[in-house]
């Protein structure tokens, strides 16, 4: 057995025989202003970090028209929207997933192997569409960490993401650009 | 002077005097100051949330064993490992003997301080295994050779026109190329090495304690990559970075993002629990977390410095000092640069060796004023400066000055003399030569004459200066004094 864990942790107690004085303590002030109405504000937060909503089923169709290669995780939403994938995520020019939620305060997408088909398909294919329901948007990521303790305390899935806008660089002279290793376009369209 | 604190001198005084340097920091820290007073006006109360912030990683902190154990706990129940390693050589030697019994050839690496501080990509290199640095900027740094520059921003110090002229070199990409080119290069070259990676090597943003997650902040999507192609993943962290509950990142992830870039929060921010689930299509079939103490339980010790172990490497710190905007990171020669590098190396390294880094500080608090967790960063470097001065690792010579000068302030008499001798030696210039550290890049100005105590003496206690008083030869209100070379 490694000795390290019980030096480590011996070293920590001892350490810890002195206590330090707490910082100044948080006040009952917000933190942010409130959220507003949620859906208005999702949209608008999800549109500024260069998310795109598809806003019709029209918009939808003409957006899939450029990707012959589709794969899809398999989801009822999924399927009875875009139907089934025929590629893998490795050989796909788009992802189409489910999502756990949304999240109005950030614009966010949270994303998980299990509510999106594993960790490749919402991050490898050059774009990644997510088909999502209205009712789906919480307001801010406090509410968003109660869903999911809801959905999944004691069988989490492996991983999650919170997925706000497309992948993207500033690391040349802080210089934005979109599409760095992710997805280079990231679309959302409510089935409802 | 150590080593080290001469290299240092060296490095300074080459990028103080580079203008061009300078000019690439400014705008680089210009446009990242416009993007942090944006983010700024989301908040309601940003000084809440850094005090929010703060009590989370005081907590974590002072209560560092229960949640690590907690931690390994919930890691080993998702079905992954902890491995605990004393020093840098521990971490090297477990990774890269996991990589060796797996039979690993490639390495894929997502942005790690951690990976940098062990030294892991040499490591590597010494096994024959290749490892591949996929966030841009690192990305960028390994092609050069080079550590990075920054916590945050690994390529600070260059401009577009420095990364294609190094694709040129390596990839034949055009002299011209735009960054939006120069990144599509890469995402091309690092494509390929992320599908046929057999191993990622992450670090963390945060541990979380109650879930056994470890939390990644990338905006590149090279840490989601990372954590989903390759068949292992390692994850190696400082034993400070764990976190109470997951509810805590609903404010360390947009605080964490605000100091960091200025952005609500970053693109990506996952939570890695454990290898792939039974059920689950894809992700790695292990999943290991080698938890590092290198030198952070004798900072953890030092009641007084403690709550460095806060910092949560956002880099605001390095952006907001004057120090670091003139001589950059490389001068500093830690893995950490800026304030808070100059705050802990002390600690994670050599005492001796690193606290001359504790002077270059002007000690203005803008570190202070900016630290997203309210470390008292500015005030640790003064008390790194006591320590040293306690187990004599100061200067010999500042020693006995300052034993003079002490002596010198403690009588009237002593002192009117030494000031007298002082302001002789000075106006003649005899004392210029053992000034010479000063003066070779600053102006001394040339005491007057007469000192304070002796107009006052003679003249002062008639009326303040700009009046006529019994000799009428007063110093008009307002004249300075002569200025010399």
């Amino acid at each position: 057995m490694n000795p390290a864990r019980s030096n480590i942790l011996s070293r920590i107690r001892a350490a810890l025989r002195t206590e330090t004085p707490r910082p100044l303590a948080p006040t009952d002030a917000l933190i942010w202003p409130p959220v507003g109405n949620a859906e208005p504000r999702f949209r608008a937060e999800f549109t500024a970090v260069r998310g795109e909503l598809l806003d019709s089923a029209q918009q939808l169709r003409e957006f899939l028209k450029a990707f012959p290669k589709i794969a899809t995780d398999g989801s009822a939403l999924v399927r009875q929207v875009a139907g089934d994938g025929t590629a893998t995520s490795r050989e796909a020019d788009i992802g189409i997933t489910g999502c756990d939620c949304l999240v109005a305060q950030t614009g966010s997408i949270i994303v998980s192997t299990r509510a999106s088909g594993g960790r490749a398909l919402s991050v490898l294919p050059p774009v990644h569409l997510v088909i999502a329901r209205r009712d789906q948007i919480v307001p801010d990521l406090a509410a968003a960490f109660t869903l999911l303790r809801q959905r999944y305390d004691g069988h989490w899935p492996s991983a999650l993401s919170l997925v706000t806008g497309p992948s993207r660089t500033a690391d040349i002279e802080k210089v934005l650009v979109m599409g760095a290793h992710g997805p280079k376009r990231l679309a959302l369209y409510f089935a409802d | 002077m150590t080593a080290s604190a001469r290299q240092f001198i060296r490095a300074a005084t080459a990028k103080a005097a580079n203008p061009g340097h300078r000019a690439i920091l400014e705008n680089n820290i210009a446009t990242y100051d416009t993007a942090v007073a944006l983010g700024k006006t989301r908040y309601a109360s940003w000084e809440n949330a850094r005090s929010v912030a703060a009590q989370i990683k005081w907590n974590a902190v002072n209560h560092l064993g229960l949640y690590l154990e907690q931690f390994e706990r919930a890691v080993v129940k998702n079905g992954g490992r902890v491995f605990w390693a004393e020093t840098a050589e521990d971490a090297r030697c477990y990774i890269v003997e996991l990589a060796q019994q797996r039979g690993v050839h490639k390495v894929v690496k997502s942005k790690s301080m951690v990976s940098e501080e062990i030294d892991l990509n040499a490591a590597f290199a010494a096994a024959s295994i290749e490892s591949v640095e996929t966030d841009l900027g690192e990305f960028i740094c390994q092609l050069r050779g080079e550590p990075p520059y920054h916590i945050v921003t690994p390529i600070m110090h260059l401009t577009k026109t420095d990364v294609a002229a190094l694709f040129h070199e390596k990839f034949g990409t055009p002299l011209t190329a735009t960054a939006k080119e120069l990144a599509g290069v890469a995402r091309e070259q690092l494509r390929r090495v992320f599908l046929s990676a057999d191993m990622g090597v992450t670090g963390a943003n945060f541990l979380v304690a109650d879930t056994g997650m470890v939390a990644l902040s990338t905006n590149e999507g090279n840490g989601r990559l990372s954590v989903s192609l390759p068949r292992i993943h390692v994850v190696v962290a400082g034993i400070e970075k764990v976190i109470p509950r997951l509810e805590d990142l609903a404010v360390l992830w947009p605080v964490l993002a605000q100091v960091g870039t200025g952005q609500t929060v970053t693109s990506y921010n996952t939570l890695v629990g454990g290898p792939r689930r039974d059920g689950e299509t894809d992700g790695p079939v292990e999943f290991h977390v080698v938890l590092l103490d290198n030198g952070r339980t004798r900072l953890l010790a030092d009641v007084e410095q403690r709550d460095a172990l806060h910092c949560i490497r956002c880099g605001a710190c390095l952006n907001a000092c004057p120090v670091y905007k003139n001589i950059g990171g490389h001068a500093y020669g830690t893995t950490y640069q800026g304030p808070i590098g100059s705050v802990i190396t002390p600690h994670l390294r050599d005492a001796c060796e690193w606290s001359h880094l504790s002077y270059a500080s002007s000690l203005c608090g803008a570190c202070t004023g900016v630290c997203p967790v309210r470390i008292d960063i500015h005030h640790h470097l003064l008390h790194n400066r006591r320590n040293a001065v306690q187990r004599r690792f100061d200067n010999p010579f500042q020693r006995l000055a300052f034993k003079a000068w002490f002596w010198a302030m403690q009588d009237a008499t002593r002192y009117r003399v030494a000031s007298k001798l002082a302001r002789l030696a000075m106006r003649s210039g005899l004392a210029l030569p053992f000034l010479k550290p000063w003066t070779q890049c600053r102006d001394l100005p040339v005491p007057p004459a007469r000192s304070f105590r002796d107009w006052w003496r003679r003249e002062g206690r008639d009326g303040p200066p700009g009046r006529p008083n019994s000799s009428g030869a007063a110093r008009p209100a307002g004249a300075p004094y002569q200025q010399h070379k």
